[in-house]
């Protein structure tokens, strides 16, 4: 009994420092894999708001690894077909109303992605700031029973990042919370957040986050998951030009 | 006015003329430095005032225009969703009720603008191609193919130095991209029909217009646009002009008219960071001949002290040789700032005919939106606010001169050196 207890609470005790070790880096790299999986099957609307209209957009997305993503809008109508291939840093959008496949120039890859807040590069480098930043736990503390990580990501002095720096919470089952974008003079620019959190495919993700500019309180873009599937068996064909050019899936 | 006085007055002329020309080659040369100064002056005060009339004709007439209705939010926020509803038709009225042609209706929108090769991102502007050439000196420039002629034809007008980027030439494709007024994709295939040469790096580079009613398919407008172009005949017939075309507009109260100052602030205070450092230029130039004016004066003061206390020994006042001193200036200004303005005016006047350039100036003119020779432009304003001022400043030095001969001692006076 005495033995049990002892063992007990060094099972305790080596709990707890393995999470005050956890490595700010190895945190980021684990909530990526754990929204990601190795391959991922998504079902997203998007709501853009503005203060004087709003509009959503219904699109289904395919990841592979953490640097291959298919996107393709299902509704409305008028935009049905219209789609992005991003791999290794690279983005192709595809038109049907044009016919025509076309590469995004890194020029144009702060521009908001189909009229969202969120930049091309939000979308297609959405794990570059595993490599081009260097990370730093700046608190944790306990929320509603999760321990949550504040982390501060600076980018590399020679990264090509417009950001000055990035704070990303993320709690201890690896849901990212919130992120924010800082720019080089220290102002909060734009923070991205999740608003409802629950079990898809088999995991805890955020199903709602919202992107919000700082400036301007009533401008936001929302992406809502309706449905997610892990791991699952996707051909490496999907991800070519052809197919975004002529949809096979 | 008594005949007394008046014999007075022209004896004191003609004795301050005399006194000047006991020493000819100093006046001369105190003259000479006063007119080589006013040429100056008029040369380059009219080249400058030239070379800004330039600047702002070149700049407004290339696209800005000289007034423009926008929607009231569009001018600090200019995106695609603050337009203005039916604006060819509200286009057409301003024209009717003005009675110019010198009105056009634009749209202005954002796309990724692909070839073959390259991508770029772009203004894309809107226009009607039978107005458009009235407002705006870039339909007239065109160096290669022709300008549109259909409001609906899916063609496309771009600069040289964007057709170099993009490597295509008349008759090829571009591809546009970008997010219509309802946030839909907008995307469309253009022919390009013309490519046109401004020497304006800024607008070869980044400048492309389609016609406006295609324009308004492709980014989802329904009738809309974003701004009426108004032009003036004359650039002083602006304020005028404003407020004609916001009488008009009145009725709606979403619209304003904003003139070049507030759709162009950079171009004033170009201008105004110009002209003050000009003008320590000049102060400089009008410091160095009212210290010559200065000399001269008091030289001539201090050698004459002996004839001075002479003549107030026989009842002459003070006032009276101060403003004998005073005259002799006056005469001797005069006569720098008659020469100096005629030689200046006549330069001028020459060049503003022929045009004036001087190496390297093609660089930096292409910087100011300015062709490679330059224009002085003649007013009274320009001729005469440089001399006027070395006139008042030669003056001005000659006051310490007078002003001694109130302290002089007859007695001490005639026995000096």
């Amino acid at each position: 009994m005495k033995h049990l207890l002892v063992a007990f609470i060094l099972c305790l005790f080596s709990l707890s420092a393995l999470s005050a070790t956890q490595k700010p880096r190895d945190l980021i790299i684990q909530a990526m894999n754990h929204w990601r999986g190795q391959t991922s099957y998504s079902e997203i609307t998007m709501t853009i708001h503005r203060p004087d209209w709003e509009r959503s957009m219904s699109m289904t997305s395919w990841t592979k690894g953490d640097k291959t993503t298919l996107v393709r809008v299902t509704r409305p109508k008028k935009d049905a077909g219209n789609g992005t291939l991003t791999k290794d840093n690279n983005m192709w959008t595809f038109s049907p109303k044009i016919n025509r496949i076309i590469k995004v120039p890194s020029s144009m890859m702060n521009q908001s992605w189909m009229g969202s807040d969120f930049s091309n590069k939000d979308i297609s480098k959405s794990t570059d700031i595993v490599d081009q930043y260097d990370h730093s736990l700046l608190e944790t503390h306990e929320e509603n029973g999760h321990r949550v990580y504040v982390i501060q990501s600076i980018p590399h002095e020679d990264a090509a990042i417009v950001w000055g720096r990035e704070i990303l919470i993320i709690r201890d089952d690896y849901v990212l919370l919130e992120q924010q974008f800082w720019d080089q003079d220290g102002i909060l620019v734009k923070t991205m957040k999740a608003r409802e959190i629950k079990n898809m495919g088999g995991r805890t993700v955020a199903s709602i986050v919202r992107m919000r500019k700082q400036e301007t309180a009533d401008e936001w873009t929302e992406m809502s998951v309706q449905d997610i599937q892990f791991d699952i068996d996707i051909d490496g064909s999907l991800f070519t030009l052809s197919n975004l050019r002529n949809p096979r899936q | 006015m008594s005949p007394d006085i008046n014999m007075g007055l022209s004896i004191g002329l003609r004795m301050a003329w005399r006194n000047l020309w006991r020493h000819k080659r100093r006046t001369w040369l105190t003259v000479g430095a006063m007119i080589f100064s006013n040429l100056l002056l008029v040369f380059l005060i009219s080249l400058q005032f030239g070379s800004y009339r330039m600047m702002i004709d070149n700049t407004l007439k290339s696209y800005t225009g000289h007034m423009q209705v926008q929607q009231q939010a569009y001018n600090d926020d200019p995106k695609i969703r603050h337009s203005i509803d039916g604006i060819i038709p509200l286009a057409r009225s301003i024209r009717q009720q003005l009675g110019s042609g010198m009105v056009a209706a634009r749209g202005v929108a954002f796309a990724m603008t692909s070839s073959k090769q390259r991508s770029y991102g772009l203004q894309i502007i809107g226009v009607e191609p039978r107005f458009e050439p009235n407002v705006s000196t870039l339909p007239g420039l065109i160096k290669k193919g022709k300008y549109f002629t259909d409001n609906h034809a899916e063609e496309i007008i771009i600069g040289s130095v964007l057709a170099r980027n993009l490597r295509v030439d008349v008759g090829d494709e571009l591809t546009l991209l970008g997010s219509g007024r309802d946030g839909s994709f907008a995307a469309g295939v253009v022919i390009v029909t013309g490519i046109f040469e401004s020497g304006i790096i800024d607008i070869d580079r980044a400048m492309a217009q389609l016609p406006l009613a295609y324009f308004q398919a492709l980014f989802s407008m329904g009738d809309q646009g974003h701004n009426i172009v108004i032009n003036a005949s004359d650039l002083t017939l602006v304020p005028d002009l404003e407020k004609q075309v916001a009488n008009i507009v009145s009725a709606r109260k979403e619209l304003v008219v904003l003139d070049w100052n507030v759709l162009q602030p950079g171009l004033k205070q170009a201008i105004q960071a110009d002209m003050t450092s000009a003008w320590f230029m000049y102060a400089v130039l009008i410091i160095l001949v009212a210290f010559s004016v200065l000399n001269t004066q008091l030289m001539s003061v201090l050698e004459r002290t002996r004839e001075f206390g002479t003549m107030m020994a026989l009842g002459l006042k003070p006032s009276r040789l101060g403003a004998l001193v005073f005259t002799e200036t006056f005469l001797m200004s005069s006569l720098g700032l008659a020469l100096g303005t005629a030689l200046g005016t006549v330069l001028a006047w020459y060049l503003s005919f022929v045009g004036f350039s001087y190496p390297g100036m093609e660089e930096m003119a292409v910087r100011f939106n300015l062709p490679d020779r330059m224009y002085p432009s003649l007013s009274l304003l320009s001729i005469f606010l440089g001399p006027g001022i070395v006139f008042a400043c030669s003056l001005l030095a000659s006051v310490y001169p007078a002003l001694r001969l109130f302290f002089l001692q007859p007695v001490n006076a005639m026995r000096a050196v």
